[in-house]
């Protein structure tokens, strides 16, 4: 393994801050180092960058003793982009990044044209080459924090470590560094560890990554394995929903609105039942869980977001298997919850010959007197993938009585006059 | 290209400078005497009068306030890169007072056979000892916070006054002392020349040496540390040869103050912060102001020329400042 972290632990004074680090990175990868404040993170590159120095362990590259090494040979391996890169000094873009040569210049030494070759190419690289000659206080956060990445490109390290690159910057910007550390990667077979705040951007972004908590790593591992809610419950405390992403299959992390803790209260009294899936019920659910409202829902696949979100907010769920069409078992499991429910709302959900079944129970419920609300935010034409069955069914159960909703104020109102 | 002007400047700030004193010597006579002695020009006839005015009285002195601006300007920039703020100077982290109280103190009670070195080498170890305590006190672990290290200079200078208000008050010779305090050249004389200037070039040599160093650091001690420099090592040996270069000039004109915090902070907006450049040129610049300011404090009846740069440079500092005060 290129770089090894071997039972580094790191004290500021007599305070324990890294306990038993150990990791590998190899060139070509980009580790993400998450967790929550205070966790360590900034402490690992910190004594990775060798700023400051375990007291126990040791850091290996290639088989090689990085604490042994001179300061200079050491910045020719090693680069770091710190947390707070303002500079009040007003050198141009360009003076900054060629200091990133230092290291390879004697002490008198000026620039020569191939060390300037460098710095150019670094610039080109961070695109950054346009503001060469403006003076770097006069740089926005996201160009400055572009003209830093250059100057530690300039280094011309194996070993490029970032300190929160993204933070306090705007998405366009976010998006930017973390392609350019992607790119560096798998272009320049540099070994990047970057610590990073937004949990979304290192899923999306990272080879592996790095969770620490309390000085300790507490999962080491590709995104899906390191990104679990109960991880994310146990390190920073929070509920999350884990997803993955539709389009580019990471995993995606969003919070659960601290409303949700809250058991439902039976305050109003009414059960409703949501005929959803597909995520077209989610939103709804919470809404009605935080008004106290008992939920149920019906039938949605496993793995649905529908499903997840019920099983987060403690709603009864009837499921299916994932992928599979509903079954007659969990047909009538469906219409005995639906028998316990007050009021039935069909969810803008689209119609397959898979859950064409959901139709059916919702006709039973009007059968037997249930109020139904049939939310039809896009027209069911084109929602229907069952070549105008699901169409006609919906039409019927317009003509026996449901009542169209447009959105949730509607759901609400029609509810709340029952 | 500054440094063409800033030597043509200064070429001419010799002979004009020359020209200004009690005796008006007319910088003419200046050139093909100065002509005469570099072997550039045959037979000038220049009044004896002249000549002695010129070589024995003007001519050290200026020679001298240049060494001196020179020593308080690089003294001033290494300091303000080194604490990344341009408010330090050698007499607001109390440098200069430690220089002051050794060499006063050598004044009291060393025989003055031997004055004209014992007052530069007690002055050094003045600073050098205050530098230490300084460093040492504003030390948290091995690193030396800004905030701290000004806030504990200027507690030590405050202190130093008193030792130095306490010496001036058993003391005998209480006027020497106390016109040599307030800062002057009116008893330059060429063996100070002599003595300092080789010292003086020697220490702005060691200081340029870290310009790049000094660059890199103006970006915050980690980044510098990783582009390759042993931070800690850098801020010791500056901090030596800054406490030296300012001893030097102390021993020998007194305390003169604000040199070091105007002069590189103008020179720094003339030349950037680049400290390749801004050495040189503030070393210049610092010459080039303290021999104006010398002349023209010859001009009002030999007022202690520290006092001129108190005029100039206490409101600089205000302006300073009210100008940070502004950018918050």
């Amino acid at each position: 393994m290129p770089l090894e972290i071997k039972d580094v632990d790191t004290y500021y004074g007599s305070v324990k801050i890294l306990d038993s680090i150990n990791f590998n990175a190899s060139h070509g990868e980009l580790l993400g180092i998450i967790g929550p404040n205070g966790s360590g993170k900034t402490t690992l590159l910190r004594t990775i960058s060798r700023i400051l120095k375990p007291k126990v362990g040791a850091i290996l590259l290639e088989g090689r003793d990085v604490l042994e090494m001179g300061y200079r040979e050491f910045s020719r391996i090693f680069a770091a982009v710190p947390q707070d890169t303002t500079i009040n000094f007003d050198f141009s873009a360009l003076d900054i990044v060629l200091m990133g040569r230092n290291p390879h210049l004697g002490r008198l030494e000026l620039e020569s044209e191939k060390d300037i070759e460098i710095a150019r190419r670094s610039m080109r690289l961070t695109n950054c080459w346009e503001f060469a000659e403006r003076p770097i206080t006069e740089l926005s956060g996201g160009e400055r924090q572009l003209v830093i990445i250059a100057r530690a490109l300039t280094q011309e390290p194996k070993v490029l470590l970032l300190d929160e690159p993204t933070s306090h910057l705007d998405i366009n910007y976010q998006i930017e560094i973390m392609e350019l550390l992607k790119r560096l990667t798998s272009e320049e077979k540099l070994i990047v560890i970057a610590v990073i705040h937004d949990l979304n951007l290192a899923a999306r972004y990272c080879d592996r990554l790095v969770l620490l908590h309390d000085g300790k790593i507490v999962s080491l591992g590709t995104q899906a394995e390191v990104l679990t809610a109960e991880n994310i419950k146990n390190t920073f405390g929070a509920d999350v929903i884990v997803k993955k992403h539709a389009l580019t299959n990471h995993c995606y992390v969003s919070p659960v609105p601290s409303p949700l803790k809250r058991q439902n209260k039976t305050e109003a009294g009414l059960t409703v039942h949501l005929i959803c899936g597909g995520g077209e019920g989610a939103s709804l659910m919470h809404e009605l869980a935080k008004k106290g409202y008992k939920v149920s829902v019906g039938v949605v696949n496993m793995l649905d977001t529908d499903y997840e979100v019920a099983k987060l907010l403690n709603i009864p769920v009837v499921t299916e298997a994932p992928y599979s069409p509903i079954s007659e078992e969990a047909f009538q499991a469906h219409l005995a919850v639906v028998d316990r429910a007050n009021v039935v709302v069909l969810c803008n959900i689209p119609f397959g010959f898979g859950n064409l079944r959901n139709l059916e129970v919702a006709e039973r419920a009007l059968e037997r007197n249930k109020p139904l609300l049939v939310f039809e935010a896009t027209r069911i034409e084109k929602r229907d993938f069952t070549n105008g069955e699901a169409t006609k069914r919906f039409i019927i159960l317009k003509g026996k009585g449901a009542i169209r909703v447009k959105n949730q104020e509607e759901v609400f109102k029609a509810i709340g006059q029952l | 290209m500054v440094m063409v002007y800033l030597i043509a400047i200064l070429s001419f700030t010799i002979v004009l400078t020359t020209a200004i004193g009690p005796v008006y010597v007319p910088p003419l006579e200046i050139v093909s005497l100065l002509g005469n002695k570099l072997h550039l020009l045959e037979n000038a006839s220049i009044p004896q009068k002249y000549e002695v005015i010129i070589l024995q009285i003007r001519l050290p002195r200026i020679f001298l306030g240049l060494l001196v601006g020179l020593s308080l300007a690089t003294a001033g920039t290494t300091l303000q890169g080194l604490f990344k703020n341009p408010m330090a100077d050698p007499y607001i982290i109390g440098i200069a007072s430690g220089a002051a109280v050794g060499a006063v103190f050598s004044m009291l009670i060393l025989p003055s056979f031997l004055f004209i070195y014992t007052r530069p080498f007690m002055a050094f170890l003045g600073a050098m000892f205050t530098t230490f305590l300084v460093y040492n006190i504003a030390r948290v672990g091995r690193r030396i916070p800004v905030d701290t290290l000004l806030l504990t200079g200027i507690a030590i200078s405050l202190f130093l006054g008193a030792v130095l208000s306490f010496m001036m008050f058993v003391a005998e010779d209480l006027h020497s002392i106390f016109f040599w305090l307030m800062g002057g050249f009116w008893l330059a004389n060429w063996t100070q020349v002599k003595i300092s200037i080789l010292p003086v070039f020697f220490s702005f040599f060691l200081i340029y040496i870290f310009a790049k160093d000094l660059n890199a650091m103006l970006l915050g001690e980690e980044s510098a540390q990783t582009l390759g420099i042993n931070v800690e090592n850098v801020k010791k040996i500056l901090l030596v040869f800054a406490a030296f270069i300012t001893a030097i000039a102390v021993s020998f004109v007194g305390t003169i103050g604000f040199v070091g915090l105007i002069i590189p902070h103008i020179t720094r907006i003339l030349v950037g912060p680049d400290h390749r450049i801004l050495f040189p040129a503030s070393a210049l610049v610092g010459g080039i102001f303290l021999m104006w300011t010398d002349a023209l404090a010859r001009l009002l009846g030999e007022m202690p020329v520290g006092i001129i740069t108190a005029f100039f440079g206490a409101p600089f500092f205000i302006y300073l400042l009210r100008e940070r005060k502004g950018k918050k």
